[in-house]
Parts: C-alpha cells; sequence; structure tokens
C-alpha cells in the first residue's frame, strides 16, 4: 500500500502579529505586513496505512500543523491534499453544555464532529456503553467529575472509524482504570484508520506505534525518521 | 495494514481550497441544510442555556413580555391615558420583535469570537456559527410569541390567516440580523471595538424603529415621519402588528418593497464578507 494519504508541498502559515486596527490599516498603507511564521515551507508526504509522530517543543508548529491538515487553518503558501476523511482528536469533549444530559451532550459533541443523526443514534449505546457513567448519563452534566467528562468526550470522540485520524495530546484522562482503557481504544482506532498522525509527548508510545516520526523546530522539519532517531535529536536541540 | 474500504480507492483532493465568495449567499444555504444536525443542537445549548435552573424554565419566554405588557398597560393605559386601548400591546410587539433583531445581531457578531475553543478543535463550515446564534434567538422570540394568545383573548381579536404574518416578521427580523451580523463577525476578531459599536447601534436603533412608536403614528407626522419609515425595521414590526390585528400589511408599497430589497441585500453581502474574510480573521484569535 503505496499510495499517498496526506501531502504537504511547501506549507507557510503566518499569524498577524499587530493587533491594533489603527496599526493595521498604518502598515496596509506603508506596505508592510507584522507577521509572525508558524510553519515556513513544509513538505510532507504520508502513505495510506502510515503512523507518523510529531514531536518538538513548545511552539514548534505541531499542533498548528495539524490544523492546517484539518482544515482549521488556511495556508498561506502551499498546497494540501489528502484522501479521505479526516477527523481531528483533539481536546475531549468540545463544545459540551453543562446543562444538558450527558446522552444530549454525546449527541451535541457527535454532531460538532460532523456526524449525521442517524449514525450518531445507531452508536448512541455503544458510546453510553463505553462511557461507563451508568445511570448518570440522563444527569446534567455539572454534576459530573472531570474525569467522567473527559470518559464521554472519549467514548464519542472514538466512536468515528475515519480514513485519516489526527490526534493531539489526548492520552491519558481518568482514573488509572480507565486509562488503560482509553489507550487501548486509541491504539485500536490508531489500528482502525488506514492513515495517522500523531502529537504526543509521550515518547515511548510514540516509539511503539508510529513508523516514523517527525520532528519540528521553529515551524521547519528538522529531522524526518525513525522514532529513536528522531527522539534523539529532539533531546539534543532541546538541550541547546 | 488492513483497510475496510479496500475497493474504494481514495482521491487526493485539496484541503482548505476556498469556494468563490460571490457563491456564498447560496453555499450559506446549503451549509445550514448539511449541517442541519449541528445546528439544531447548537441551538437546543443555546436555548437550554438561557433558562437552566429556573423552575418556570421555558414558562419565562411567555411570563417576560406577558409582565412586560401589564407593566405598559398600566403606564400607557393607565397613567398617561392613551386614547389607544392597543398601544400597550403595540409597544409590546415593538419591544419582541427588536429584542429579536437586536440580540440577534449581538449574537452573530460575536459567533466567532465567542466560540474561539471550538474553531480550534474541530472544522465545519464557520458560517453554523452565526447561524445557530441567530436561530436560538429566533427560537426564543417565536415562544414569547405565545404571548398574544391571551392577547388576542383579551382583547376578542379576530383569529384569521393574517396570524402567519407573525412569524414572517419575527422571521425577518432574525434574517437582517443574521446579514448584518456576518458582515460584523469577521471584523469583530481583529478589534473587539466592533462589539461594543454593534450593541450602541442596537440601543440607538430602539428609538429610530418603531418600537415606541407606530408606523400609522408616523405617517401621521407629515416629511419627517414619512421619512422614519424608510428604516428596514419597520415592515417586520409592523408585519406583526397588522397580523395581529388581522390584515395585511398596509405601508406604502414603496416602502414595503424597499425593506425586502433591503433585507435581501444585507444577507447578500454579509455572507459574501463573511466568507472572503472569515478564513483570515479566525487567525486573529
Amino acid at each position: 500500500m503505496t499510495e499517498t494519504s496526506i501531502q504537504l508541498e511547501g506549507i507557510t502559515l503566518h499569524f498577524p502579529k499587530q493587533r491594533n486596527i489603527f496599526a493595521i490599516v498604518a502598515d496596509f498603507f506603508k506596505k508592510k505586513e507584522r507577521k509572525f511564521t508558524a510553519l515556513s515551507g513544509i513538505d510532507l508526504e504520508i502513505k495510506q496505512g502510515e503512523v507518523v509522530g510529531i514531536i518538538g517543543r513548545n511552539g514548534s508548529g505541531k499542533s498548528t500543523l495539524l490544523r492546517v491538515i484539518s482544515g482549521i487553518y488556511p495556508a498561506d503558501e502551499g498546497e494540501v491534499h489528502a484522501a479521505g476523511d479526516i477527523s481531528l482528536l483533539a481536546g475531549l469533549g468540545t463544545g459540551f453544555s453543562a446543562h444538558q444530559t450527558g446522552r444530549e451532550n454525546a449527541l451535541l459533541y457527535g454532531s460538532i464532529l460532523g456526524h449525521g443523526e442517524e449514525e450518531m443514534l445507531t452508536k448512541l449505546d455503544e458510546i453510553i456503553d463505553f462511557s461507563e457513567l451508568g445511570t448518570f448519563i440522563d444527569e446534567p452534566l455539572r454534576t459530573y467529575s472531570a474525569g467522567m467528562k473527559a470518559r464521554l468526550g472519549l467514548a464519542v470522540a472514538s466512536a468515528i472509524r475515519p480514513n485519516i485520524l489526527l490526534i493531539d495530546e489526548v492520552l491519558g484522562v481518568g482514573d488509572p482504570n480507565f486509562k488503560e482503557k482509553s489507550k487501548k481504544k486509541i491504539l485500536s482506532m490508531v489500528k482502525g484508520a488506514s492513515t495517522v498522525v500523531i502529537v504526543s509527548h509521550s515518547f515511548g508510545l510514540m516509539t511503539d506505534i508510529c513508523d516514523r516520526v517527525i520532528l519540528l523546530h521553529h515551524g521547519e522539519v528538522m529531522h524526518d525518521g525513525p522514532p529513536q532517531e528522531s527522539i534523539k535529536k529532539y533531546y539534543e536541540i532541546a538541550g541547546e | 495494514m488492513m483497510q475496510e474500504n479496500e475497493g474504494a480507492s481514495l482521491v487526493l483532493r485539496q484541503i482548505g481550497v476556498k469556494s468563490n465568495s460571490l457563491l456564498a449567499p447560496f453555499h450559506t444555504l446549503t451549509e445550514i441544510r448539511k449541517n442541519r444536525f449541528l445546528v439544531r443542537n447548537l441551538v437546543r445549548r443555546e436555548v437550554r442555556a438561557r433558562y437552566r435552573n429556573a423552575a418556570l424554565g421555558y414558562a419565562w419566554t411567555v411570563l417576560e413580555p406577558a409582565l412586560l405588557a401589564s407593566v405598559y398597560w398600566f403606564l400607557f393605559i393607565m397613567l398617561s391615558g392613551n386614547p389607544d386601548k392597543m398601544y400597550a400591546v403595540w409597544v409590546l410587539i415593538g419591544v419582541i420583535v427588536w429584542g429579536c433583531f437586536s440580540k440577534s445581531l449581538n449574537a452573530a457578531t460575536n459567533s466567532l469570537t465567542g466560540n474561539v475553543r471550538t474553531m480550534h478543535l474541530v472544522y465545519f463550515p464557520r458560517s453554523i456559527f452565526p447561524v445557530s446564534g441567530v436561530g436560538s434567538n429566533m427560537v426564543v422570540t417565536m415562544m414569547s410569541c405565545l404571548v398574544i394568545i391571551p392577547i388576542i383573548y383579551i382583547y376578542d381579536l379576530p383569529i384569521t390567516f393574517h396570524l402567519l404574518l407573525v412569524p414572517l416578521g419575527v422571521f425577518m427580523a432574525g434574517f437582517m440580523a443574521l446579514g448584518f451580523g456576518m458582515m460584523m463577525a469577521p471584523l469583530n476578531c481583529i478589534q473587539r471595538d466592533v462589539q461594543h459599536l454593534i450593541r450602541f447601534i442596537t440601543r440607538a436603533g430602539f428609538f429610530v424603529s418603531p418600537v415606541m412608536w407606530t408606523a400609522e403614528m408616523a405617517m401621521e407626522r407629515g416629511a419627517w415621519g414619512e421619512a422614519a419609515l424608510w428604516n428596514p425595521m419597520v415592515l417586520p414590526i409592523t408585519m406583526v402588528r397588522h397580523g395581529l390585528e388581522g390584515k395585511f400589511v398596509e405601508l406604502p408599497p414603496a416602502v414595503i418593497l424597499s425593506s425586502i430589497i433591503s433585507a435581501l441585500v444585507i444577507y447578500l453581502v454579509g455572507t459574501i464578507v463573511f466568507s472572503k474574510y472569515e478564513r483570515g480573521a479566525v487567525k486573529y484569535l
């Protein structure tokens, strides 16, 4: 299986730096732009079936890169191509409403993640089962503990079977028992998806599951190779 | 590695391609239709949050205008002795319909800035944010409109198909707020002054629009009064009032036509501006 799944060609992304409207207008007339370059000239090809890890120090552009792939930020230069549906797993439980029941929140979160009504209704039992919430599922979310919310979020998010799965630091929620279960679930999602890009700081996991790890530094690809090699490079730059 | 959809070969497609902004008025509609389950859930979330932990819950949507009506009745009819028995009702309707417009406009303007977290974590068409903000206010206003049932009973008003003008007027107020708000939302991402300005405009607009006055009162005032009728909000408010009275909108045809045209133009410009600048504006958040 050597078909391309994700292809980035010369991706450059700037963030505007000047937030004051007068300054923006002034800069517009002076024909200069103040900006911060988050990603510069990223070329990357990920084949179908690959599990790719992304590491780098804080602010190196890891999350931004995932957001560009999923379409949240449009690239200023370059093109992103992808094959199949993409799902970004980040910040479990986005948009949860404290005043609605767990069941309603499952439907709400599912629809935010892009699922249709029928799909969600057929998966609802499985989701409730996995969340281990029992009778709490019909209680308002404000009565939940942080761990319970995370469980519900993971249960909904893991009900998806996308072609491309992007994971941004969502491992390790809940009590040890559930942590183990959630890790297993995510690993099974990784196996189920044809292509996976994962951002994480748990290098142990990365070495276990990734075919290849990319090291980002100041928005550029610094190293692209086997996990051990990239992690070694990471420690070299982290110690500088 | 095992793959479930082996037969269907996946084709590479470009991510984050910008569709033609000029088609945005149509695209917005198809996006709403495609994401109707999401819109419905977001609207429900807003409405639920508003009436949380209240014993009377949704009853407040009707109770609030009903209590307001009795205050107006006491103020205008009993204290100032206004000869028009219906005046308190007209003011109440003005407040309800104008409230729908101003709350929807504020919601749409703040729809991008208020959903930063969601926007950073998932991608779906961004027009869903202003649409669901306006939608939730329309739903609440429609529920408030149930207050006309006791009013019809008390004032012994005719029950005719003209009552359909009531939801239509509310819809038009929300529709105009959507277009205007979509124009403002990307700008608000860059500078929050926009939301303060819009809040001021909705407060000032309260007096310029026929909330405390009616189109009939304006028409008796000569040139200045007639000029006031060109405000696009005159039509939706008057529509609801006249519908309740059991008659079709009695405004000069030119005024009706210009209001409808301005509502459409506001929507066209709003959706085009939104689709053109939303992508860049999100980077400011």
